[in-house]
């Protein structure tokens, strides 16, 4: 397999990007790591005729927190999420989606913008962002937009974002006390896979007197976008946290996932895995709300 | 401790700087002044006539050097073995496989080679393809090879002793099928070669190959060349595991490029082409029923298989038998019937692949034992020593069993593995199993039918003394095979390892059957042996005449001549030698006279030393149709012990600990059999776990790159044990078998033994896939 030609673009910051890909609309991808989009070019699956590299401009990779935010560039490698202490405390979830994406070779390129922007139905960061509520910094020539990282993800390589626009940033609000949150990947073996079955769950607990105030849980893997699971979610609100009550609520996640029979896994393996893994992040997400206090 | 000045040590292998640095040179570092670049045009369909091939725009496009159909290559049948010469270089009338090639290209890049085959118009009217056993042995199936009918590749029938009678005889018959699935070989370097041509006509052709030998015939072959005038050179080899072990078209097309265009002509497989070469483990289906006495005694086996060949034979007749004759041993076993079917089908060709035919046969059998073993109430170790064949027996199938560490081998697992507070005793969802299997050490015969020696060594001593320089045909392709032979020279002639240098990989250095069967440690080792201790003889006797010395009385030892009578006056000696390298730093100072000395004043006396060695195994194996399959001079044997943890409900299965114990009758380097054993304990485990070569109902090959086709990666690999059991074998060269492949054998059943005592199932369909485990553990719970 050999990479096809094309014209390469290394602007050096995020206006100079967004002027390029303005220019050259319709013609020009982003490239962040290139895990993804290099595959796809040497498999002839995507063939742009320019490259805008994101590699050279520092304003992109930033990861930093104020005001009970958590701002993530979307340049920010895999491996960098994967290692930060600030992530590992204030959005462990994601963090453990970065140490389950790929191996170490891949997770020193991949970016996370990258990983939001392949728009994969599998993809190990999306669930954690969605559960977080991440919103998403869009940036063009036409200034900044703000979208909720749900309402991002179109379809299996497909998204809200235009042509022209570029993931800046990921924005997260940390978690209040007695909040927490899990994440859980199943593949074929422990590294280097394709999910079969990727889940992340959100809890919000009242104080002491534990009641359920907030709760999401979104599947990744079972539909052509990463998915919230509202039955699930209904289920837990409002609710004291049970191991009964996580049954109940994993058995409403398999029925608001959607999944299909490919190579790799059957429908009706995902669909009990979506209930396992939903069970089992959601008592991680118990444990470290009851953690945070 | 051992009395070995070299082997039975760890001496690090002579290639660790090169490969650890990456100086080492593969053939994808390679290149020559003017080389082209050649792509191969491969069917896009399963099954069709070729109605007509178009090269015309192909041949325009600027850049193109040449392109060549069945028109210039000629239709010369090849194969691996004689009697299944089923291959041309490129079809002419027919394509049986996604992948069956076509035409090739020769061009001034590698890009243009592509662009080039993309503009080659073939038409083709498609035909009905059967891409399974069922389709290809169905009543009226499309056939692929007239002249083979049924889809038949092969059939063996054998029968030993008299099964049906013992069956009515046994106190309890058992009765399961079992499936593997088809295995890529997954080397890090796919294949690849280049070809030139010189002005006089002669043939080199340089690849990445495990057996130069039988390439170098091949090649001669099909472009009508004496072998003489071919020869076929191995770079440094990213492993083979039997997949390289034939020629392949890439290096036909390369040949055949090269003289049209009088250039050197690189070919590479992709990865993708890989699955399409394929030649790795055919996918079997074992129907085996055994019979056994109240008491455990084995009385028969009664053995169906079916094997999906894919579009050609390949190494495929001796896969059948091998899947049958593998199975004679190593517990006493009175009476086996075996019957075996190769069947062709329009995927790529299976071939062999480390544990050659035997892997899902020794699968199938071990965990039916353990079945009879726990119906029996008897612990699984038991039923297997109870059986145990020891050093000496012979199989029903007429195999030598000349050593057998095998008792040795178990113990050491049962022990290590604290098998006993263990077994049975583990919480739900954690299992312990064990399974023992045994391999040949190097084909009794040649794939083609000759009195040819397997393999030939030469010894040379430096003209200046001192250095030996050992040279074979054989093919180091990663396994440590130049290591060992080294090792082996030094310990013959009684010199250090790093006065020896190893030349190897090339048909100028004589015949070498290459690294396939497990041979080369004990067949080459033998001739390089014999060829060390030539040399030796000649330098000890010139030393004779020199000092008047008989040379019975005198031996080398770490680089040193040792005057078995006390000490000798070798002044003489020395003061030539020192006359002889005047204004040299490095005189010899040693109050004993040195190999270099000595082995200089040999070459004064008599000019260069040279000793050559040989082998080839005696005549070995019954009379009976096939007997050649299975039959070797040795026999490595091995045992294991696996603990797994399952998820009861995801099904995921996690190996915890691996302990292997494996009789490799002497280890040359102890380093190097370790590696060899957990290389064999990884390909066994992805093989159980999770590999499998899928197909789209087009037959084309889904899962054709390593992201897709699942091996087990270093996280998955447990903690391995490796137990190194040394039984001396009396046909080993220092008492050495094999290890390359016998130490897969037992890794497959032992796993699935594993899992059946953490989980209580028996799942006889491989991989073990999470997905797969959780249905099954959700269909017994729904039996409940
Ligand atoms: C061997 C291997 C293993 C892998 N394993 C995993 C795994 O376990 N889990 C997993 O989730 N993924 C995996 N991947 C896929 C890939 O590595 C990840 O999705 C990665 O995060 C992609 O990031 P990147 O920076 O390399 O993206 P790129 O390949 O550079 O880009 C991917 C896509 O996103 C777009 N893009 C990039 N940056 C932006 C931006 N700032 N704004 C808008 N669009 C953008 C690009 O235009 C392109 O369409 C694997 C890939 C390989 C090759």
């Amino acid at each position: 397999m050999i990479l096809p030609k094309f014209e390469f673009h290394e602007p050096t910051s995020i206006s100079d990007a967004c002027e390029l890909m303005a220019r050259h609309r319709g013609e020009a991808r982003l490239l962040a790591g290139g895990t993804d989009l290099l595959v796809n070019m040497k498999k002839k699956v995507l063939n742009p005729k320019r490259l805008v590299s994101l590699g050279r401009i520092p304003e992109l990779t930033q990861v930093e927190r104020s005001n009970g935010t958590l701002w993530i560039g979307a340049g920010a490698t895999v491996s960098a999420i994967a290692a930060s202490a600030m992530v590992a405390r204030d959005a462990s979830a994601l963090g453990l989606g970065a140490r389950a994406l790929g191996t170490p070779l891949i997770r020193n390129l991949a970016t996370i913008g990258g990983n939001i922007g392949s728009a994969r139905p599998a993809a190990d960061l999306p669930p954690a962002l969605i559960v977080y509520g991440a919103v998403l910094v869009l940036r063009s020539v036409a200034g900044e937009r703000r979208l909720p990282i749900g309402e991002f993800f179109k379809g299996p390589g497909l998204t809200a974002a235009h042509e022209d626009e570029l993931i800046a940033a990921v924005v997260i609000q940390v978690p209040a006390g007695y909040a927490g949150a899990g994440y859980l990947n199943l593949g074929v073996r422990k590294a280097q896979d394709c999910n079969i079955v990727n889940v992340a769950s959100y809890l919000e607990l009242d104080g002491r007197a534990e009641v359920i105030r907030a709760a999401r849980v979104a599947l990744g893997s079972v539909g052509p976008t990463p998915l919230r699971s509202p039955s699930a979610e209904a289920v837990l609100i409002g609710q004291k946290p049970t191991e009964a009550l996580f049954d109940l609520a994993a058995d409403a996640a398999q029925r608001d996932c959607m999944p299909i029979l490919d190579f790799r896994g059957s429908a009706e393996y995902r669909r009990d895995m979506v209930g396992v893994l939903a069970r089992r992040t959601l008592t991680m997400a118990l444990a470290e709300a009851r953690s945070r206090n | 401790m051992s009395d070995y000045q070299v082997i039975n040590s760890r001496l690090p292998r002579l290639d660790a700087p090169a490969k650890a640095t990456g100086r080492a040179v593969f053939i994808d570092d390679m290149s020559f002044p003017g080389m082209l670049h050649a792509a191969l045009l491969q069917s896009p369909l399963p099954h069709a006539h070729i109605v007509r091939i178009d090269t015309s725009k192909a041949e325009r496009l600027p850049g193109v050097k040449a392109v060549i159909t069945a028109k210039d290559a000629g239709l010369v049948r090849y194969g691996v073995s004689p009697a299944r010469y089923d291959e041309t270089v490129f079809c002419h009338d027919r394509v049986r496989y996604v992948g069956d090639e076509i035409a090739a290209v020769a061009a001034v890049d590698a890009e243009t080679a592509e662009e080039a085959v993309g503009l080659i118009q073939v038409d083709y009217e498609e035909l009905p393809a059967v891409l399974t056993i069922e389709a290809a042995m169905a009543e009226g199936a499309p056939q692929l090879h007239v002249e083979f009918p049924r889809n038949l590749s092969a059939e063996v029938h054998q029968e030993f002793g008299n099964a049906a009678d013992a069956l009515k005889a046994s106190d309890l018959v058992k009765t399961t099928t079992f499936k593997n699935k088809r295995q890529d070989g997954a080397f890090l370097e796919p294949p690849g070669c280049i070809a030139v041509f010189d002005l006089d006509g002669r043939l080199t052709l340089h690849s990445s190959t495990q057996a130069p030998h039988y390439v170098q015939r091949t090649v001669a072959m099909v472009l009508g060349l004496p072998v003489g005038k071919v020869r076929v050179v191995k770079p440094y080899v990213g492993g083979g595991f039997g997949i390289k072990a034939a020629a392949n078209t890439g290096e036909l097309a390369a040949c055949l490029l090269a003289r049209k265009t009088g250039k050197p002509v690189k070919f590479n497989y992709s990865r993708e082409q890989v699955f399409m070469l394929c030649r790795a483990r055919h996918q079997f289906v074992h129907r085996m029923t055994t019979g056994v006495k109240k008491d455990g005694t084995l009385l028969a086996l009664q053995h169906e298989c079916y094997l999906d060949g894919g579009a050609y034979s390949s190494f495929g007749i001796a896969t059948v038998y091998y899947a049958g004759s593998l199975l004679g041993g190593p517990y006493k076993l009175p009476n086996m019937k075996y019957d075996g079917w190769r069947v062709y089908t329009n995927k790529p060709t299976c071939g062999a692949q480390r544990g050659h035919g035997g892997v899902a046969a020794r699968a199938a059998w071990e965990q039916q034992l353990d079945m009879i073993a726990e119906e029996l109430g008897m612990d699984p170790i038991d039923l297997r020593l109870k059986n145990m064949m020891q050093a000496g027996d012979v199989t029903c199938n007429d195999l030598n069993m000349s050593s057998l560490g095998m008792r040795e081998c178990i113990e050491a697992v049962r022990n290590s593995s604290d098998w006993a507070s263990k077994k049975g005793r583990l919480p739900k969802g954690k299992g312990i199993g064990m399974a023992c299997g045994f391999f040949v050490s190097g084909a009794g015969y040649p794939i083609y039918r000759s009195d040819t020696y397997h393999c030939t060594a030469t010894v040379k001593l430096a003209e200046d003394g001192g250095t030996v320089q050992v040279y074979s045909a054989s093919a180091e392709i990663g396994q440590g095979s130049d290591t060992a032979f080294g090792m082996i020279a030094a310990e013959t002639l009684g010199v250090p390892l790093d006065s020896v240098r190893v030349m190897s990989g090339d048909t100028d250095f004589g015949v070498d059957l290459g690294a396939y069967s497990s041979r080369q440690t004990l067949m080459t080792g033998h001739a390089v042996k014999e060829a060390a201790e030539a040399a030796k003889r000649q330098v000890l006797d010139a030393l004779a005449e020199e000092l008047k010395v008989p040379a019975a009385d005198m031996d080398i030892r770490e680089g040193r001549i040792v005057f078995k009578n006390g000490p000798v006056d070798f002044s003489g000696i020395r003061n030539r030698y020192i006359k002889e390298h005047r204004g040299w730093s490095d005189s010899p100072q040693e109050d004993f006279l040195t190999f270099r000395e000595a082995s200089r004043i040999a070459y004064l006396a008599k000019g260069t030393i040279v000793g050559t060695g040989k082998y080839k195994p005696p005549l070995l194996g019954g009379k009976f149709k096939g007997a050649a399959v299975g039959t070797s001079p040795a026999y490595g044997c091995s045992a294991q012990v696996v603990e797994v943890d399952v998820d009861l409900e995801t099904g995921r299965i996690v190996i915890e600990k691996m302990t292997d114990a494996h009789d490799c009758g002497r280890a040359i380097n102890r380093t190097s059999v370790e590696a060899q054993m957990e290389g064999s304990l990884a390909m066994g485990m992805g093989e159980a776990l999770f590999e499998e070569v899928k197909f789209d109902d087009r037959g084309r090959v889904i899962n054709c790159d390593l992201a897709e086709y699942k091996l087990v990666t270093a996280l998955d690999m447990p903690p391995v044990e490796a137990i190194i059991v040394e039984s001396d074998e009396p046909n080993g060269p220092f008492g050495a078998k094999e290890v390359g492949e016998g130490a897969i054998m037992p890794t497959i059943p032992a796993i699935l033994n594993a899992v059946y005592d953490a989980t209580g199932l028996r799942i006889h369909e491989l991989p073990l896939t999470s997905e797969r485990v959780q249905a099954a553990l959700k269909a017994a719970r729904a039996k409940k």
